[in-house]
């Protein structure tokens, strides 16, 4: 059997960071990630890396941008209000094409909002959250196994595409507990030289790395340029989990902690014998857009359950271009749906579906 | 539904200063002693609560303007000075006080703190200072000692702490001193003189933590303290007396350390509308007169 590891979900981003090659990590204090600094102040030096506590989100961020420019495997972490702190920083990044990545443990907002875990920073994390036309990937983990594994894959997307990754968590998920089997990173990833690091001139041409087009039609030029990588790392790096979706009339999504409930949810369903599913992207941007064009050629509804007021039920509403009904059910402010909630509305869409259907 | 009259009563105790709401910190902590001296200054210098706002940042000594009955604003991470400076100007009548910690005054919120000693807007600053991030459990401070351990410094700090009171000083603060939250009586003299003081006045509380350094702190810095107003050649309008006060490693002083007379803020904005309306010749009719083409 292989090595397990008890962890937490915040532990779980760090080790996935470290065994990813993290050389930089840049951290400042914000509940609930704290877990995760601690542990990369235990074992980043250790591994003879360096971890510093900044004086700021925005200190860290720009760590990060340093840190990133030289070709270094850099990375922050930090909660939702931190994380709004740092979008001046991601833009930067996302515009000087620039590979980092950031972890955002989410917690109620807007504002100071409170600790407990939350999805409301769905719409800044897929949208771009900064200023520009940038978008960078979103990762959204729903297991410490994940926690770990997505962390990993962020640093090898981020290389790929020389873009931040954003890996998008929340307090559920980064406070609890679970057994983590720490693979090594693969050998086979096939990764692009840095042929863009900072390294020092010599004996070569200089390098620049910068995100200032001032020349008329120079930047418009460059935005074609990033628009059309983004074009890319949506038709390949595309994520989802499907979940008895075959013989779905009722299909539930959610992403990250909310959609462990729903698997339980569609769990319980199959028991009685009731035709639901569950469509969980794990890549929030690039969305899966092409799974739910397939699946609304033959499900009936979909309902959609986030812990917020309707964030990502908009991108399933285009995605689907509205030709089936596209139900919500969230809970805010660190509220979290209860299965027998989400189990009840969801036998309700069916059964309104299926008379529908009969009529 | 609460009425006018409810609200403006005036406090006729220390006690009646305080909102009523439960302080969420640790037994034993410091700043305790800070909202109790508040508490008794305001008494002393019968501050009306509301007539008078404290702001706060993010942290556990930020909790401290729900504690008191004036008006209160629990803002923004390493905000308050900002945010305290910009009701101050809108609102000069108002007694303003902004309060908060060490990591929210030195860490996140330091690029502000230069720019309001220099100001000099009348107001006054109190830091309480326990040397580590409290609420968040344990983290380094900018002003931890160098080789302390905390979750993030698990073999001990390689940084130099930040000096506040050299800092303050520096950045031409007018009114810089340092009280001790394990004597009440001498917080009240310090913090009353710093409300008093006609301009931006700065004052470290030295408020330990004793949850994540220890109960011990108290006698620790209370066997090194130094109380300035005992010694009769110290004279706080020097300000190289003031810096090597600052500067001091075998002994701590407490009580005001600096202190200067200079024209405020707004007493010298008072004087700049006065100069701009003066020499403000051409109406705006006379302008568009002038570029009508």
């Amino acid at each position: 059997m292989e090595k397990r590891v008890l962890i937490t979900g915040n532990e779980a981003i760090g080790a996935g960071a470290i065994a990813a090659g993290c050389d930089c990590y840049f951290g400042y204090p914000i509940t609930p990630q704290n877990e995760l600094t601690a542990y990369m102040s235990r074992w980043m030096p250790a591994e003879g890396r360096t971890f510093i506590q900044a004086e700021s989100e925005i200190s860290a961020i720009n760590m990060v941008y340093g840190a990133a420019a030289t070709g270094a495997r850099a990375m922050t972490s930090s909660s939702s209000p931190g994380i709004s702190l740092k979008q001046e920083g991601i833009s930067y990044l996302a515009g000087s094409e620039l590979p980092a990545v950031i972890a955002n443990v989410q917690r109620g907002g807007p504002g100071l909002g409170n600790i407990e875990p939350a999805q409301s920073d769905y719409f800044q994390a897929v949208k771009g959250g900064g200023h520009g036309d940038y978008h960078v990937i979103v990762l959204a983990p729903a297991s410490v196994q994940e926690m770990y594994d997505l962390t990993m894959l962020a640093f090898d997307l981020a290389d790929r595409w020389r873009n931040p990754a954003l890996v998008l968590a929340d307090g559920q998920l980064g406070q609890m507990m679970e057994p983590l089997i720490p693979h090594k990173m693969s050998r086979k990833r096939n990764l692009p030289p840095k042929d863009w690091a900072l390294t020092g001139a010599k004996n070569r041409e200089k390098r620049v790395v910068k995100s200032f087009y001032p020349a008329i039609g120079e930047l418009e030029e460059y935005n074609k340029h990033l628009a059309s990588k983004y074009r890319k790392i949506q038709r390949r790096e595309t994520r989802a989990e499907e979940y008895f979706t075959e013989d779905a009339e009722v299909v539930l999504v959610a992403f990250g902690t909310v959609a462990r409930l729903c698997r339980e949810v569609v769990r319980k369903a199959r028991q009685k014998g009731l035709p639901v599913g569950l469509l969980r992207p794990v890549t929030l941007w690039p969305f899966p857009t092409r799974r739910f064009e397939k699946l609304a050629s033959r499900a009936k509804a979909f309902l959609v359950v986030e812990m917020n007021a309707g964030q990502m039920v908009e991108d399933v509403r285009l995605a689907t271009s509205c030709r089936l009904p596209v139900s919500f059910y969230g809970r805010m402010g660190g509220g979290v749906p209860e299965i027998a909630e989400i189990y009840r509305r969801t036998r309700k869409l069916l059964m309104a579906v299926s008379i529908k259907a009969a009529s | 539904m609460v009425t006018t009259e409810q609200a403006v009563k005036q406090p006729v105790t220390p006690e009646e200063y305080k909102s009523g709401l439960k302080p969420v910190w640790c037994p034993g902590c410091g700043d305790y002693g800070v909202l109790n001296a508040l508490c008794q200054v305001y008494h002393r210098l019968g501050l009306k609560p509301e007539e008078t706002m404290i702001f706060s940042g993010i942290g556990c000594s930020s909790r401290i303007t729900g504690y008191l009955k004036s008006y209160g604003f629990n803002s923004v991470h390493g905000r308050a000075l900002p945010i305290a400076m910009g009701a101050k100007l809108a609102r000069p009548k108002l007694n303003v006080i902004a309060a908060g910690g060490d990591g929210d005054a030195f860490s996140i919120g330091i690029g502000h703190f230069p720019h309001a000693c220099r100001r000099n807007i009348d107001m006054t600053y109190i830091v309480m200072d326990n040397h580590i991030y409290g609420l968040t459990k344990g983290q380094l401070s900018p002003t931890s000692p160098h080789d302390m351990l905390t979750t993030t410094s698990k073999f001990g700090s390689i940084e130099t702490p930040i000096n506040p009171i050299l800092l303050a000083i520096g950045c031409q603060a007018t009114f810089v001193a340092r009280a001790f939250s394990g004597n009440i009586k001498h917080m009240v003299d310090v913090i009353t003189k710093g409300i008093e003081h006609r301009g931006f006045s700065f004052i470290q509380v030295l408020s330990p933590c004793v949850t994540f350094i220890g109960k011990d702190q108290f006698l620790i810095i209370k066997n090194l303290l130094h109380y300035l107003e005992d010694d009769p050649d110290y004279d706080p309008s020097h300000r190289t007396s003031a810096f090597h006060v600052a500067d001091e490693k075998d002994r701590i002083s407490v009580g005001v350390i600096y202190q200067k007379k200079k024209p405020t803020y707004m007493d010298q904005l008072e004087i700049l509308r006065q100069n701009a309306a003066s020499k403000k010749k051409k109406k705006l009719a006379d302008l568009v007169e002038i570029f009508r083409p």
